[in-house]
């Protein structure tokens, strides 16, 4: 139901972002789904004359993704708040708050990712 | 010249909520600015995953009081695409006055606001007395007056009688009037001016690479409303973007004041043109698939990702709202700038916390 998207690797995620810049694409946002089974779809929205284009990958919890934040600045926030909330491990961010933009040192380690209820007893 | 590190915020008297800074001076003047957000986040992204999605309307729309009405409109015509309803054209009516009425309610918070961070206490009242008429029109069409909770999935919730339709134009046309009076002391005002003419000044191309949204970008010359894609009711009521050039505070001041004559004169449009018949229609199924759904609010562009499972519940309810999208312009708006502008320069922002730690 979404048009003009693109399911590309991690690998191509650079390249694919680079040429939105340069195609004069302003960056949105990204959407980070927890597909329930560790994976994690990654869904990066660009915009151009009101017109979107979205770029879609696919990503295990913990596994490296690399940071757009040195082609798009904008995109340090959501990034952070990805590494926090869904466990991505988004690597090279122009700020890196460490784990502790919304989170506190005490609090559930990745609280927006899908986590049964035994799963949480044994934390 | 030895560097120092200024905490500003989360409490600042020019704050309502909290936002952090980190300011490095040389002096008087800020060489780099971190910004820190995170006192106030709620999870209710999460929370959306263990609503019903009907109940997911009112869960959004205290996202932020402020803009209620558009985060509710963004999520129903994003459900509404899902399942493939087509709401009365009077409830697409509805929704576009409701909305403008609350932008103006927006605007003019906000213009209060920044009069009260540069001492005009006076103009601060005069901006607030002129949001309460419209506080008034809330209460009096929906029974509330800031979550107003008038968009359902299908439609809207109630209609407006005719009565108040008239009571409607008659407010606005005299918050117009209110306005133009207000417009010289804004605009023109010499010690006004001093606070705001080239303070914080965005370039184009700055607001277009770091993503800036609403009257952010419109003050820097970024022509991008969304309500140019005609969702609702815009397609119809020729609505005209506010733009201005310089870049300034006293720009995104100039956009937001104008907006509000133009969201006037949607209101009346919308009055005028306003169909006859049903208000909502009946929803049957529940939601699945993707879409993405976006509509501008008074402070900009929101963007909702909403996946859905065939279930009542959703998979996902992703939502981005715009000073999350405005706060990484004060990256480079801050540096250059002296300390006593921060609190001006903050606020034309507009800064939304409750949106931002939704």
């Amino acid at each position: 139901m979404i048009e003009n998207i693109a399911e590309i690797t991690k690998d191509q995620l650079l390249g694919e972002t680079q040429k939105m810049s340069g195609q004069n694409y302003r960056f949105v946002t990204t959407s980070c789904v927890d597909l329930g089974d560790g994976n994690l779809d990654v869904l990066y929205h660009f915009d151009k004359d009101a017109k979107l284009q979205n770029l879609r990958i696919k990503a295990k919890r913990g596994e490296e993704v690399p940071s757009i934040s040195k082609i798009y600045l904008c995109a340090v926030l959501v990034e952070n708040e990805m590494k926090e909330l869904f466990g991505l491990n988004v690597t090279g961010m122009a700020i890196d708050y460490g784990g502790h933009m919304l989170l506190t040192p005490e609090a559930l380690k990745n609280p927006q990712s899908k986590i049964t209820i035994e799963q949480r007893g044994e934390k | 010249m030895i560097k120092t590190t200024i905490p500003f915020g989360p409490q600042h008297p020019v704050l309502p909520e909290p936002l952090h800074l980190k300011l490095v001076m040389e002096d008087e003047k800020i060489v780099e600015a971190i910004p820190a957000i995170g006192y106030v986040h709620r999870g209710l992204e999460k929370l959306a995953e263990v609503k019903d999605f009907h109940q997911n309307v009112f869960l959004v729309e205290r996202i932020c009081g402020i803009c209620s009405v558009q985060h509710a409109m963004a999520y129903v015509q994003g459900i509404e695409t899902m399942m493939n309803i087509e709401i009365p054209d009077r409830a697409k009516y509805l929704r576009v006055i409701w909305a403008e009425l609350h932008r103006i309610h927006s605007h003019l918070l906000w213009l209060g606001l920044f009069a009260d961070a540069f001492g005009f206490e006076a103009l601060f009242m005069q901006c607030w007395r002129d949001r309460e008429k419209v506080m008034d029109i809330m209460e009096a069409t929906s029974g509330a007056r800031v979550v107003v909770s008038v968009n359902v999935v299908g439609g809207t919730k109630r209609d407006i009688s005719s009565e108040h339709l008239a009571e409607i134009i008659r407010v606005v046309d005299q918050v117009k009037e209110d306005m133009k009076n207000m417009e010289n002391a804004f605009l023109n005002d010499y010690t006004v001016k001093h606070r705001t003419v080239g303070v914080g000044h965005l370039t184009k191309e700055q607001a277009y690479s770091l993503g800036a949204v609403g009257p952010m970008a419109r003050a820097s010359g970024v022509a991008q409303d969304l309500r140019t894609l005609g969702y609702a009711a815009y397609n119809d009521l020729c609505f005209d973007m506010v733009v201005e050039t310089a870049g300034d505070c006293w720009a995104r001041t100039a956009v937001r004041l104008k907006e509000v004559y133009e969201c006037v004169r949607l209101i009346k449009a919308a009055i005028d043109k306003l169909p006859k018949g049903d208000f909502a229609v009946p929803v049957k199924g529940n939601p699945t698939g993707e879409v993405i759904s976006r509509v501008e609010q008074p402070r900009g562009e929101v963007l909702y990702y909403i996946k859905g499972n065939g279930t009542k519940n959703l998979d996902r309810l992703r939502v981005r709202t715009p000073t999350f999208a405005n706060i990484p312009t004060l990256l480079v708006m801050l540096p250059g700038s002296q300390l006593a502008d921060v609190p001006v320069l903050l606020l034309t922002i507009d800064p939304c916390i409750s949106c931002t730690e939704r």
